[in-house]
């Protein structure tokens, strides 16, 4: 798959070849563009490949809920014909008070407007879903089965194949380092391995976003800053112990669910930074398992195999930054994904490519506005796990 | 006797075990796969994918005891009447007890070694009187690979009269057996060393640590390499020589190194072939015979594997350690006092496979580094010059004829990682270490990679071309050995 050398030129380039970035190339490959992602490590290296797997259209306001309606249809669409795990096991959210199932109704609500069929279920149907659940101080749980999680390594690697056979190409180990700009205009982007000629630059750098825009020179106030967030996986036991992803607000903002390969994998709303460092810390594995073992009693005996960390990009409203920037020539931004990039990418990308190839979508791509943090127009803060 | 024991064993102490519904003769006391191994039965646990597997390959050994699943069988010791049966790996406990669980222990000392080999107890010799420390060990003895050896050791003499005198230790020594560091944390001017012992977490603090982890032996490839009955030399000369019990009646010796163990087979009258191109081992329920690439069928009940060890790099790359390739395998990058970083030395066969002597100056070499920091008196240049003496050990570099072998049945580690698993990714096309690794699970299973990496390296490199040192090789995450969730999850 991915090729090592630089091109000499792009008609597109993408920088960051992490899900989004290799979505991003994968769709407008696909729709005949000419396009090139430069990663300075390997795909997935970035938070890609350090997620939690959870995909979900649980959220709590109108965009947000049509994307990931989108996303769901594209997941399905695109596990099916390029053959990576994606498996629709639902989301659960315990809830343990009368305020709490509240505003899940509220939500509830929104997301029946627009097809998704979250329903409030009682504890004892939740324990029926995920029978090793503790459910003595669960009220009742928000319950959607259509949400569900896939492998980023799968994924992203079978989105990369898939791009480079339409066309595009993936330049791993390469690291930007500058752009060429005349007269505000891209005229190509400097790396450690040469430099490459391209008009139309797409950041998909994430946690390493703003870097990328002080390169370019923008002036806009476009607020992400890198957390620090950890994630466990425990040794793999029988496959359906814990199909959907099981979050709890109460116990630590937990998730976790068990992958196709049988570990249970997940996070807390722990949360360190900004930063650049991503060494695990002690005090998360301890925060981890204090919290995971009062949602399922079982986990006690299971060994942990290991915790790592990843980023959240995050946002002053927890909501991605996606759209083009006017500043410069054919300069597009999508990043600041907080906890939910990996499951928005099949839609960012085509959002993405609507607006390169056509300038506009039918996505509610408005929400994510570049320009709302300058302007002072901050969304609703998106639901975010961990 | 039972029939692979090597020695009478205290008749006081005989119980009866049962294991899949069959009684047993066993010791109090005696860890389980050796009783089974004394009564000639190899075959113990599952994997999750259902092959056959013993205690002395890799991959774990979980097993029910007394209806309780999951229970850990390398560490259990026998007790009259206890009822054992074989499990899968992904079996689990369902409903499991809820306490409190122990307290947290906590000590504050100059210095946490890391290893109790010889390496460990040079730098103990060397800064004990003067320095407070914490010497750890996840082994039940002190001594490391050393204090199972039965032949003279060079620059030493006997082993264990060496190992006796090492360990007479001053009284701001304390010693931590059967107690697995999870990793090596920063907390500003200490160093933080969580680690675990029979269920209970105990958090070090320490100015400085050493590692002293030590190195691993290598596992070769060749079909059903993961089969009951193949040993890794280690195990082998743990029966041998802490259990006195034989891994077979008739043994094959493969590998390049097969010297490190022969000399012991020949001590305890064992009888022995050295097999130097194994392609296949066959049997029911464990090693019965082993075929070679020229077709010569030996009839053995158990095969040891002896190419060589290469330094067990996660202690070191979970610490932020670099790595170089040199000599045939990866090793830390130290500085000019031994050091991956600021307060983080490494010391014995974790920084370059040498002679048991050769880790114990190296060991002194670092205690007398670490003394100058303190601002004792020290003459580091004394063992410097003499470690000189000793190039570390270089391994040829294993050529696998990939191509000649059922790659379904040659497995890189216990996670049920074959060969084709990671051959098909890269005939795809992916030939990254970093993307093979996380499409096949190579390397993220209960080892992390301690025995599996090294091999997945290799097969990658050799298909590919791409030569071992440029390979980007994942570093190590805590904990750098498996702890149970309730153990840590305690809360004050
Ligand atoms: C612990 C944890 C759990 C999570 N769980 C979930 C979950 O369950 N569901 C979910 O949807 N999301 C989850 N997320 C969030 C998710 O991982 C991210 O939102 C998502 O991976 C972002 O993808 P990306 O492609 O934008 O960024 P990345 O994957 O970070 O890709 C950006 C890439 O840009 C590259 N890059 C940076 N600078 C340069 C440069 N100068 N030149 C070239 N390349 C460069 C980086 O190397 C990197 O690979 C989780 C995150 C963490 C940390």
């Amino acid at each position: 798959m991915p090729t090592r050398s630089l091109p000499e030129r792009s008609e597109i380039t993408v920088i960051g070849g992490g899900i989004v970035g290799v979505t991003i190339a994968h769709e407008l490959a696909k729709r005949g563009e000419e396009v090139t992602v430069i990663e300075k490590r390997f795909i997935g290296s970035g938070s890609t490949f350090r997620c939690g797997t959870g995909i979900r259209q649980q959220f709590n306001d109108e965009a947000n809920v049509q994307t990931m309606k989108r996303s769901v249809e594209l997941w399905k669409k695109y596990s099916e014909e390029y053959d990576f795990s994606f498996e629709q096991t639902g989301y659960l959210f315990l809830l343990y008070d009368d305020r709490e199932v509240e505003t899940f109704k509220r939500n509830i609500a929104i997301q029946n407007r627009f097809g998704v069929p979250t329903r409030l279920i009682t504890p004892e149907e939740a324990k029926e879903i995920v029978p090793l659940l503790d459910i003595s101080e669960v009220v009742a749980a928000s319950w959607n089965p259509t949400d569900g999680k896939a492998s980023p390594f799968q994924s992203t690697a079978k989105f990369a194949i898939k791009a480079e056979e339409f066309g595009a190409k993936l330049v791993e180990y390469t690291e930007v380092k500058d752009f060429i700009i005349e007269n505000g205009e891209i005229k190509g982007l400097k790396t450690d391995r040469g430099t490459i000629k391209t008009g139309t630059v797409i950041n998909a750098t994430n946690a390493w976003a703003k870097l990328i825009n002080a390169m370019a020179g923008i002036r806009t106030k476009i607020p992400i800053e890198p957390y620090k967030h950890q994630a466990v996986i425990t040794q793999p036991i029988e496959r359906g112990s814990i199909m959907p992803m099981v979050i709890s607000f109460r116990y630590g903002h937990a998730y976790l669910t068990q992958t196709a390969h049988g570990g249970v994998i997940g996070g807390v709303g722990y949360e360190l930074g900004p930063t650049y460092d991503l060494n695990p810390t002690y005090e998360f594995m301890r925060e981890v398992s204090y919290y995971f073992t009062k949602i399922i009693p079982a986990l006690r005996e299971l060994l942990i195999l290991r915790t790592w960390a990843g980023y959240y990009a995050k946002t002053p409203d927890s909501n991605p930054v996606i759209g083009k920037i006017n500043e410069l020539g054919d300069y597009y931004i999508a990043a600041g994904f907080s906890g939910h990039g990996f499951m928005m990418a099949p839609a960012v990308a085509e959002m993405v490519a609507d607006l390169v190839t056509k300038g506009k979508t039918d996505l509610p791509a408005w929400w994510y506005d570049p320009y709302r943090f300058e302007r002072g127009e901050l969304r609703g803060q998106a639901l975010q796990m961990g | 006797m039972r029939p692979l024991d090597l020695t009478e064993k205290d008749p006081s102490k005989r119980i009866t075990i049962y294991f899949e519904g069959k009684p047993y003769e066993a010791y109090e006391g005696e860890k389980f796969p050796v009783a089974m191994l004394a009564n000639g039965v190899y075959w113990l646990t599952m994997s999750t994918e259902g092959r056959k597997r013993g205690a002395f390959t890799f991959g774990p050994l979980p097993i029910k005891v007394n209806g309780v699943k999951n229970v850990n069988g390398r560490k259990l010791k026998l007790m009259d009447g206890m009822k054992i049966e074989r499990q899968r790996y992904d079996e689990f406990q369902e409903q499991v007890k809820i306490d409190e669980g122990k307290p947290v222990l906590r000590y504050v000392v100059d210095v946490a070694v890391i290893g109790a080999g010889p390496a460990g107890l040079g730098v103990v010799e060397e800064i004990g009187g003067k320095l407070t420390v914490a010497l750890i060990d996840e082994r039940t003895w002190l001594g490391g690979d050393m204090w199972l050896k039965g032949v003279e050791q060079e620059g030493f003499g006997d082993p264990r009269e060496v190992i006796e005198k090492l360990t007479d230790f001053p009284e701001n020594v304390r010693v931590f057996l059967k107690t697995s560091a999870l990793g090596v944390f920063d907390k500003g001017e200490y160093f933080l060393v969580p680690a675990v012992r029979n269920d209970q977490l105990i958090e070090f603090m320490a100015k400085r640590v050493v590692l002293a982890t030590g190195a691993v032996d290598s596992i070769m490839l060749f079909e059903n390499n993961d089969y009951p009955g193949v040993f890794r030399r280690s195990d082998a000369l743990e029966v041998l020589n802490l259990w006195n019990v034989a891994p077979g009646r008739k043994v094959a010796v493969l590998g390049a190194f097969p010297d490190e163990i022969t000399a012991e087979l020949d001590r305890w009258g064992i009888d022995y072939v050295v097999v130097p191109n194994p392609k296949r081992v066959e049997g029911k329920e464990r090693v019965e015979r082993l075929i070679d690439e020229n077709g010569n069928v030996y009839e053995v009940d158990a095969v040891i594997m002896a190419d060589g060890r290469i330094p067990d790099i996660n202690p070191v790359t979970q610490a932020g350690g670099k790595l170089r390739f040199k000599r045939g395998y990866y090793t830390p990058i130290l500085d000019d006092e031994h050091r991956i970083r600021d307060g983080i030395y490494v010391a014995g066969s974790a920084a370059g496979i040498k002679p048991h002597y050769a880790n114990y100056i190296e060991g002194k070499l670092v205690g007398a580094y670490i003394l100058s920091e303190f601002g004792f008196e020290a003459e580091p240049c004394v063992y410097r010059e003499k470690l000189g003496d000793y190039e570390p050990v270089a391994r040829p570099r294993p050529r696998f004829q990939l191509d000649s072998f059922n790659a379904e049945d040659v497995h890189l580690c216990g996670c049920d990682v074959s060969l084709k698993k990671v051959d098909d990714v890269v005939k795809a096309g992916i030939t990254d270490l970093q993307i093979i690794k996380r499409l096949t699970h190579l390397a993220m299973g209960f080892c992390q990679g301690r025995f599996c990496l090294f091999n997945g390296a290799q097969v990658v490199s050799q298909r590919s071309g791409l030569p071992m040192g440029r390979l980007d090789i994942p570093v190590a995450r805590p904990p750098i050995k498996n702890v149970k969730m309730k153990v840590v999850a305690g809360r004050e």
